[in-house]
């Protein structure tokens, strides 16, 4: 099942909880000795996030890196409802999607691209996992209270100009989102992350891609060149492209794609 | 319930998910295919194709919801087919995968925004459609190219809502409304009506002789439209009295889903949408109609929307 665009979609993972895929097949005669991982956001900002990802996948691909994009488990196409997710679990997902791109590949080497929690799952799994290679961290959630303050605040602003739903039930134990569910356990857990806490290097080269100018990104950069990381921060002048559009359109923002293209070439020459 | 990813299509190009029902047994022999909303890949806004798919898989059908060329995971075409055409090439690439593949025979198109003008073109050219719901569907083609889309639908929430709540009015007169976003909304609304109108009176024709092929051949056609949206009263407007005879006929329903936006942007819209649709597609398999005529009647309540015999999904 190959399709002549190089990607191959597939189901891995326990069986009965199966993880989605697409495996990106490098283009013939620039294979690279590494693979790549890309960690999805969560939500709306994975639905509005979809594009440029495929397209960073295909431009990897181009350049001779094998990769794989994923869905976490009760995200995307991949098995479970949202509800059943949680931090821990989606950072056992991006571990068996590395073990899932060594076997296709057999390549050792991974680097692992995350985007907002993405991002933030991707960076603790790699200290929990003892440090990737290289980790690309592409606006990532720096401290989870924020990040939930962030959506509360959206979904209260698109509240503003629609109907009031009509059940409006309490959901025990959930909240919503843009039409997700976030369970109490999960906020719980989202509040607890906080990147300026880890004490470990995650991997030995950090990119570290900004849309805006934000305190907490610029602080990252700087905790973790003291924890003997390599890191590049690269400020871009780009959409934030995990948020609706005005015109329902999903942002490919060039910029970004090629910083992280020319850089994990680099690093993986 | 097993989902299971899929490559088809005359180039290998098109990639989808198919949802099978848990027991072989229960296959109705009919398949469903989701249809893009819009730039969105095949699991849809607030993930709603996944849960409409599984919802579908567990009342027997089998479901298929892929990725046009272009949008998602799909690659992009080679010739120049415009969109409108290559569309339906792809919808009937699905059809005949389903069809190849699990020996099904009949089908039910289901699509919102674009992909509801796809299902409703689609059913107009190939007789396996048994059945379309679009969802959302826009009379003309120029819907997803719309640069003001989000201003429209607020301008929308202002005249069906808020200009009917007490609160909205006493926010506009002690300063705590939006007032740039209301005169944009206000602008947005005024460039919309004198565009839908050219829009309604040159589709008109079509709309209706379509209409009237699909009532003639027996194809159940049923339009959800969400209440906040407002291409609801451009369709009642492009179709006119023909529409009104077809409704009135039962060969067309129309079918508003209150208090619901475009996306379905609430779990509670969410619920009520795949309640609309089961509701709809069981009627669909012969043995199943007296059951699902059990449910629709606790479910649903009919009333009048200027003069359509409309219904409007209740809940539970």
């Amino acid at each position: 099942m190959s399709p002549h665009n190089g990607i191959t979609p597939f189901y891995f993972g326990l069986p009965d909880k199966p993880l989605f895929g697409c495996y990106h097949k490098p283009r013939a005669g620039r294979d690279r000795q590494c693979a790549a991982v890309i960690c999805q956001p969560m939500g709306h900002e994975y639905i509005n996030c979809h594009r440029a990802l495929r397209h960073l996948a295909s431009r990897l691909a181009d350049a001779g890196f094998p990769g794989l994009r994923f869905d976490y488990y009760g995200c995307g196409d991949s098995a479970g409802e949202p509800a059943d997710g949680g931090i821990a679990r989606w950072m056992k997902d991006i571990s068996a999607a590395i073990s899932e791109i060594k076997t296709w590949t057999s390549l050792s080497d991974v680097c692992v691209i995350g985007v907002r929690l993405g991002a933030a799952l991707a960076t603790l799994t790699a200290v929990q996992n003892g440090g990737f290679e290289s980790l690309v961290l592409w606006d990532p959630v720096v401290e989870g209270r924020g990040y939930l303050q962030e959506l509360l605040s959206l979904q209260k602003e698109m509240l503003r100009f629609r109907p009031k739903p009509i059940r409006r039930k309490c959901l025990s134990g959930f909240i919503e989102v843009l039409g997700f569910p976030l369970s109490n356990d999960l906020c719980s857990e989202l509040e607890k992350i906080n990147l300026l806490q880890i004490s470990k290097k995650p991997a030995r080269n950090v990119l570290i891609i900004r849309s805006c100018q934000s305190g907490d990104e610029g602080a990252l950069e700087g905790h973790l060149n003291q924890s003997e990381a390599s890191t590049t921060g690269d400020l871009l002048d780009i959409p934030k492209v995990w948020l609706p559009t005005v015109d329902g359109s999903l942002l490919v923002p060039n910029k970004a794609l090629q910083s992280v293209v020319s850089w994990v070439s680099r690093i993986h020459a | 319930m097993r989902e299971q990813a899929v490559v088809f299509g005359e180039s290998n190009s098109l990639i989808g998910i198919v949802t099978d029902p848990s027991e072989p047994s229960r296959t109705l022999n009919t398949g469903v295919i989701l249809l893009n909303p819009g730039v969105v890949h095949r699991v849809a806004p607030g993930r709603v194709y996944v849960k409409i798919a599984r919802a579908l898989a567990g009342a027997g059908f089998v479901v298929l919801r892929f990725d046009f060329s272009g949008i998602g995971d799909s690659a992009v075409r080679r010739d120049n087919l415009p969109f409108e055409k290559s569309a339906v090439a792809e919808t009937q690439d699905a059809i005949e995968f389903l069809k190849g593949t699990r020996e099904i025979e009949r089908f039910i198109l289901l699509g919102g925004c674009s992909g509801a003008r796809v299902s409703f073109r689609t059913a107009c050219s190939d007789r396996r459609v048994v059945c379309a719901i679009p969802i959302n569907f826009p009379v003309s083609d120029d819907e997803d190219s719309n640069p003001d889309l989000i201003n429209q639908r607020v301008a929308q929430y202002y005249w069906k809502f808020a200009f009917f709540n007490l609160k909205s009015w006493i926010k506009l007169f002690t300063g705590k409304a939006d007032y740039s976003k209301i005169f944009k909304a206000l602008r947005s609304q005024a460039r919309r009506r004198l565009s839908s109108e050219r829009t309604i009176s040159s589709e008109s024709p079509q709309l209706a002789e379509d209409l009237n092929l699909l009532g003639s051949r027996g194809v159940r056609l049923v339009f959800l439209y969400s209440e906040n949206d407002p291409r609801l009263g451009e369709l009642r407007e492009a179709g006119g009295k023909g529409l009104k005879r077809l409704c009135e006929l039962e060969k067309i329903q129309l079918e508003v889903i209150r208090r619901a936006d475009h996306t379905f942007s609430s779990l509670d819209d969410q619920e009520r949408l795949v309640e609309a649709i089961l509701a709809h597609v069981e009627t669909i398999t012969p043995a199943r109609a007296n059951c699902a005529s059990t449910i629709r009647d606790g479910n649903r309540a009919a009333h009048q929307v200027l003069g359509l015999t409309c219904t409007e999904a209740q809940p539970g």
